[in-house]
């Protein structure tokens, strides 16, 4: 993966290639890999061997970056990470280290600690921002964990979601991280309640929130940013959505949508997408057929076949119109391909 | 719904944080320049660097009699007519380039002492079909009718490819039989693209996700067919899951992963082989993605795959 780092930053010199080095040791953590597993990738991300070694029981493993395994003893080299319980993990690396050495080094050494139960006495092995986040985590280490980041009791803060690939424009100084979701890794930052947008896209941003609650704005920051749709949208900013944000937060990934499943029927017409658009943020037909930029008969056919469809009509009252508004968000979540698509190519703007 | 689908292997999981940047799963017809930088083989003298293997640079009459660029990869040791592999390189038809995964094929050269021949086809969608499959077909015939001058043994040659090679190495076999054209004595079909329809269940599972996506593979066969993917004017040795017989082929080596929406068109190649009365050995590599032994060849699950193969082609091109 060495080579394929190296083409990512001739591909994109702004790329963060620490962040994905990161992604990379979260997603091996989660997925319980061994320690021949953790090598091979450190190994394969350095382009040099790495190894492990402990005394009590004592152990030593070499590994290239093709994964097999080296014989023979060494001794630890000069740089080796050595933990406070007497775990020894390195990287062989002849000639002046490389840039994501640290990175990789650093990862390494923590996923080994907790492969082999080091980190048992510890109350969770994740770091800082991934316990503030996870509302699963009692409020009172959420807290401790929030102080170690600078986020101080009774202050109100954003989470901006974003992916790896994200392209900042204005990178703001916070804490941040990379956070395991249903979604795969996102890149979590936290900025103050009244920060200006930030410039970088696509990101969603989250509702203000106390520490208590930051867990909230991250789930409201991730469907933010699931709404996005590059390039004319390369950003959501959660409280244009107010409550329903909340709602669709809180809506099971499995859950049965009914509204939803119609409502893919209709946008498999080419003017499925637009039409609904209008219908949605218009107030009459009339209004929508203004939207859509199409005549009002027209409109009406597709309204007529939308309600067909859908089983109910929009503008028959205010509820049918809010049905038609969550399911068309639900579908836009469900169709999301913003966190699909990291091509440093694409034209993003 | 959301679609249900095998989860990837962790350590290929893990991969992707990295390889979705290089490789994004979605490939549409504007990302074609992208990919051809981002998917371009690194500088093949560093490649082969302090491996005992010497190249020769080629050039022969591909489809139409155009000249098409071969490179012949054999062991700097060898004595007598070595065993021979035709290798078709993988990029979707569209990118890519004549040393695109070598690496993995260039033990062959070394332990086997195999000759490795690999042929520059033109790349859709400048040029459709037939170019890419009579370029690698005429590559083929080509490496026949000079078997005595590159040293390799007429009665040991093997095609094999990964990906849209592994397509075009099923078709230039099925093509060498229907044409009466040179005997091959084995075809390795890694992960193999070799259906324009796109109606298996594993399509369907792999939308923006992995490796290679149902909108990419749409990408390639369109790129590749025009108009004509999917309908009833599409030839077997352009997408050889079309071939109504497939009977009296070279003994076949097929993989592919479970999570990969090659899976299912992989599986019922060497089924179909296999009712034919012919000789297939197939292995499906749970939760791996579309060429992870490429992507991810530091991982367990790649390390198989890779070993698999390699003792397969050991059985069959050996001395």
């Amino acid at each position: 993966m060495q080579e394929l780092l190296g083409r990512l930053s001739a591909l994109d010199p702004r790329a963060s290639l620490g962040l994905r080095v990161i992604a990379c040791f979260d997603e091996l953590v989660v997925g319980n890999v061994n320690s021949r597993g953790l090598l091979s990738a450190a190994a394969s991300l350095a382009g040099c061997n790495a190894g492990y070694c402990q005394d009590l029981p004592a152990r030593m493993m070499r590994v290239t970056p093709r994964g097999e395994l080296v014989d023979g003893p060494v001794v630890p080299p000069p740089g080796s990470s050595t933990t406070a319980d007497g775990l020894t993990v390195w990287l062989e690396r002849s000639g002046p280290a490389h840039a994501n050495d640290a990175i990789i080094l650093e990862r390494l050494t923590l996923s080994m600690r907790i492969r082999h139960g080091r980190g048992l006495r510890d109350l969770d092995n994740r770091r800082a921002l991934g316990l503030v986040l996870d509302p699963g985590v009692p409020v009172a280490d959420r807290r401790t964990a929030a102080t170690r980041l600078g986020l101080a009791p009774g202050t109100r803060h954003r989470v901006v979601a974003a992916p790896l690939f994200a392209v900042w424009e204005e990178h703001p100084t916070a804490a941040e991280d990379v956070v395991p979701t249903p979604y795969g890794p996102i890149h979590a930052l936290v900025v103050p309640h009244d920060h200006p947008p930030v410039a970088a896209g696509p990101i969603g941003t989250g509702v203000a929130a106390g520490v208590d609650h930051l867990h909230r704005s991250f789930r409201t920051a991730v469907v933010a940013l699931r709404l996005c749709a590059p390039p004319d949208t390369p950003s959501v900013d959660a409280d244009t959505y107010g409550g329903l944000i909340g709602l669709l937060a809180d809506l099971p990934p499995d859950a049965d949508q009914p509204d939803v499943d119609a409502l893919a029927e209709v946008m498999v017409h080419p003017w499925g997408p637009s039409t609904v658009d209008a219908l949605v943020r218009a107030g009459s037909v009339r209004q929508a057929a203004r939207r859509a930029g199409v005549h009002h008969s027209t409109l009406q056919q597709r309204l007529d076949s939308v309600s067909g469809t859908l089983g109910f009509d929009p503008f028959d009252d205010g509820i049918g119109r809010t049905r038609l508004g969550i399911a068309y968000l639900a579908w836009r979540l469900r169709t999301s391909r913003v966190l699909d698509l990291p091509a440093p190519g694409r034209p993003r703007s | 719904m959301s679609v249900a689908r095998p989860e990837f292997d962790p350590e290929l999981k893990a991969g992707l944080a990295v390889v979705g940047g290089v490789f994004p799963p979605t490939i549409t017809p504007d990302l074609i320049p992208f990919m051809r930088r981002s998917y371009a083989s690194p500088p093949i003298e560093e490649t082969l660097r302090g491996r005992a293997i010497e190249r020769e640079e080629h050039t022969v009459a591909g489809h139409r009699g155009d000249p098409v660029d071969v490179s012949v990869l054999r062991p700097t040791d060898a004595a007598d007519a070595r065993p021979c592999v035709l290798f078709v390189h993988s990029g979707g038809l569209m990118f890519g380039d004549r040393f695109s995964g070598a690496d993995l094929v260039l033990g062959w050269v070394e332990t086997l002492g195999a000759v490795l021949v690999t042929v520059e086809y033109r790349l859709a969608p400048e040029f459709p079909d037939p170019f890419p499959r009579e370029d690698c077909y005429a590559a083929l015939e080509w490496v026949a009718a000079n078997a005595e001058r590159l040293g390799v043994r007429r009665d040991r040659l093997l095609v094999a490819g990964a990906s849209s090679g592994g397509g075009l190495a099923a078709g230039t076999a099925l093509a060498a039989r229907d044409r009466g054209g040179p005997a091959l004595c084995g075809q390795v079909l890694d992960y193999p693209m070799l259906d324009d329809r796109g109606v298996t269940s594993s399509t369907g599972q792999f939308d923006g996700v992995g490796v290679w996506d149902r909108v990419s593979n749409e990408t390639g066969w369109s790129a590749l067919l025009g108009e004509a993917r999917g309908g009833p004017d599409v030839s077997p040795y352009a997408a050889p899951a079309r071939a109504l017989d497939l009977s009296g082929l070279p003994p076949a080596f097929v993989d592919v992963g479970a999570a990969e929406i090659f899976r299912d068109e992989a599986i019922a190649y060497a089924g179909r082989i296999w009712a034919a009365g012919g000789d297939a050995e197939l292995h499906v590599w749970s939760g791996g993605f579309h060429a992870f032994d490429i992507f991810a060849p530091h991982t367990g699950l790649a390390r198989g795959m890779i070993a698999a193969r390699d003792a397969w082609v050991e059985k069959i091109l050996a001395d």
